[in-house]
């Protein structure tokens, strides 16, 4: 039987990798992931988890042998946050266009400088086109569960990409909520063992990564980029299967809130989705109609679920958690992509964004009811003044 | 590619000769400008050029007419080779996407007889020209400061390519002799190739 | 879905069978200017040669109790002449030996 137990986003996570049966782990320390590692490093010590559990001497390293293990046959985890997310950025190309299908959970944090260890999306966001499955987690609970359908998605020899499991630092890494622990056995029927196509493998000796021609580059992106265009079918039987082994109900790539008869939206992923959620309540309560959809999947994007879920409203804020200096829309990156999927639709909702809960700042009920301010006025108006609001920090108030 | 364009590949050796199959391209090149065409040389990118002995080539390019192609990195259709190094004659087609009536130019002490032999699509020549470029001018100048895009301080055709550069104006009528000669620095040598050349028609 | 020439397919990954005797995707007999040159008669079997060519250019014939030579892939760096412990090898210029051809259509 499933049992109850209150964990942090990375004590839920370690949970999770252990009913992974993941085999090979590696670590190195940096705030806020570094309990994930803490728990893996004590249930292999109690015997509780069959893994080797590797030091690595830095985030490239770590990548480095979660990457070799990966390809001799292994379950793998490993995980970062922050600065360390960048310091390893060499090795996530090769690791997806190998087709390697490695796990990375990132608790995020702000990048230097100077050395701000709050919450920040920024560092992960950095290396979504690398062909990596990318998505965030609200809570513990999310962070379990994300951890088990990447690895599904992830190890489909229809995909054969790595995943960065992500969860916000320190709001979800750090503070505890209700996780229900499901059976061995429920976690053994969703998640079949991982086998890799050309494993490393003595008696079928085979080459990984060797060098290659210019004219060789293309075919090999090409295959990245279709292994994306693959994903979205298998995301869809992952979470099938998922919602109806654990008895959840999770949309694949969008989750809407009280957006029945929404006139306007926030469009938000990650921790934040739960403050948010308590505003709209009290919104409406005001008679404000509000709702809000929450994205699962940064990468692949879900553009035809964006699009669909965002047409019904007159006005869209988009909840940026991170930064894209000089972008196009002059804040952050989901902004760019909600509009490009908004691109081809006949009507198209009115969307700006909201620079908020950045560098680990909290994003109060208030700085909510602001924002809806904002999209009240917008859909007055008739257009968006501008395309990026940060919050708490613009002279009109 | 235009056929207006005329296309030259330098065949040489990986590093030993880098610097002389990049100037007989060059040297070719700028005598050519000096005759009012329009001329490219640049390296074969995809060959390795900082593995001892490795073949790689050489590009030249020179038309009456402007060069559209600056990107296309490989000559398709060589008119002229050279090949710096005649060992590379049993290693690789030299000859690759010529058409008939070209021109081979090789640095050998040997007589053209015996550097045909090796070649099996001999019927595309209408000439080969044989230089003994290393008994006039002994080893080739080693020079790393022109791989890889950098700049090159030793200047042009101090060693091998000039009597290379003498040679190839006894087969071909890509350019003048005296337009080679304001270009390269050992003008002796490059009269000398130009001299003791040996052509035969085929 | 995409189409790929046939001339430009690359395995999955580019993950491809390892070579077990030989690497045919890199032939490297083309580098050679010149060649080592047995004589057997001196030849010894201390097998300095095998040990220490780089690129295992020389290996033991067991049923004629000789090594030989790799004309495929030896780049001519003839540190097996340097390395020869009774003079057994010596350096001979290439193009006085009609054998030896590799010719490929791209050095790479």
């Amino acid at each position: 039987m499933a049992k109850e137990m209150v964990l942090s986003g990375c004590a839920a996570s370690a949970q999770a990798a252990k009913m992974a049966k993941v085999e090979v782990i590696c670590s190195y320390p940096i705030r806020p992931y570094t309990a994930l590692m803490m728990e893996l490093a004590k249930m292999v010590a109690n015997g509780e988890l069959d893994a080797e559990f590797i030091y690595g001497e830095g985030e490239h390293a770590q990548l480095s042998v979660v990457l070799g293990a990966s390809a001799a046959g292994a379950r793998v985890l490993t995980g970062s946050s922050g600065v360390g997310v960048t310091y390893a950025f060499e090795t996530y190309s090769p690791i997806a266009g190998g087709r390697v299908p490695v796990q990375m959970m990132i608790a995020d944090r702000a990048l230097d400088p100077p050395g701000d260890f709050g919450s920040e999306h920024t560092d992960a966001m950095s290396c979504r086109d690398q062909g990596w499955l990318m998505g965030w987690a609200e809570n513990p609970q999310e962070a379990f569960d994300n951890c088990l359908i990447n690895y599904r998605v992830g190890e489909d020899h229809r995909v054969l990409l790595p995943q960065f499991v992500c969860q916000d630092g320190y709001f979800v890494s750090h503070i505890p909520g209700k996780v229900l622990l499901p059976d061995q056995s429920q976690v053994d029927e969703f998640l079949p063992p991982y086998t890799l196509p050309h494993p490393l493998d003595p008696k079928h000796p085979v080459s990984h990564g060797p060098q290659i021609r210019p004219d060789q580059g293309t075919i090999m992106d090409l295959q990245r980029a279709q292994a994306h265009l693959d994903a979205p079918a298998v995301i869809k039987e992952a979470i099938a299967d998922f919602n109806r082994i654990f008895g959840r109900d999770y949309s694949p790539f969008v989750e809407e809130y009280m957006t029945d008869d929404a006139e306007m939206a926030f469009f938000i992923m990650g921790a934040h989705t739960m403050t948010a959620r308590h505003a709209i309540k009290h919104l409406r309560s005001q008679g404000v109609k509000i709702g809000l959809v929450k994205l699962r999947f940064v990468r692949p994007w879900p553009t035809q679920e964006v699009a669909e879920a965002l047409s019904k409203f007159k006005a869209v804020g988009v909840v940026e958690t991170s930064t894209s200096y000089g972008g196009a829309m002059r804040g952050g990156n989901l902004l760019h992509e909600v509009r490009a999927s908004l691109y081809d639709l006949p009507k198209r909702p009115l969307t700006t964004s909201f620079m908020a809960g950045l560098g680990g700042e909290m994003v109060p009920l208030k700085e909510f009811y602001y924002m809806a301010d904002i999209l009240s006025e917008m859909i007055k108006d008739g257009k968006a003044k501008k395309t990026v609001y940060w919050v708490g920090f613009e002279a009109e108030a | 590619m235009a056929s207006k364009v005329k296309q030259i590949t330098v065949w040489a050796r990986g590093v030993v000769q880098d610097k002389e199959g990049r100037d007989i391209a060059n040297g070719l090149a700028n005598a050519a400008k000096k005759e009012g065409k329009f001329t490219q040389a640049f390296d074969n990118y995809v060959d390795l050029p900082d593995r001892v002995n490795v073949p790689l080539r050489k590009y030249a390019r020179i038309s009456d007419e402007e060069i559209e192609e600056r990107y296309e990195y490989e000559n398709e259709k060589p008119e002229v080779v050279i090949v710096a190094d005649a060992t590379l004659v049993k290693g690789i087609n030299v000859l690759r996407g010529m058409e008939k009536g070209g021109v081979l130019v090789v640095n050998t002490d040997r007589k053209p007889e015996d550097i045909l032999k090796f070649i099996p699509n001999r019927d595309l020549l209408k000439a080969i020209v044989c230089v003994d470029a290393k008994g006039i001018c002994g080893e080739a100048t080693v020079d790393f400061s022109g791989s890889e895009g950098g700049v090159d301080a030793v200047g042009l055709g101090a060693g091998m390519a000039a009597p290379i550069l003498g040679a190839l104006v006894r087969g071909t009528n890509l350019v003048k002799l005296e337009n080679l000669a304001a270009v390269v620095k050992n003008k002796e040598a490059l009269y000398k190739g130009h001299e003791q050349a040996v052509v035969k028609t085929l | 879905m995409f189409i790929i020439p046939k001339e430009k397919e690359v395995p999955l990954g580019c993950i491809t069978p390892a070579p077990v005797t030989e690497q045919t995707m890199m032939i490297t007999g083309n580098w050679r200017e010149y060649r080592p040159v047995i004589d057997q008669e001196k030849c010894n079997l201390c097998m300095n040669c095998i040990v220490y060519c780089p690129d295992a250019c020389w290996q033991l014939n067991e049923a004629e109790d000789e090594v030989v030579w790799n004309a495929k892939y030896c780049k001519g760096c003839l540190i097996c002449v340097n390395e020869c412990t009774t003079e057994a090898l010596s350096k001979a210029y290439e193009l006085d030996f009609e054998d030896g051809v590799v010719r490929l259509e791209k050095p790479f």
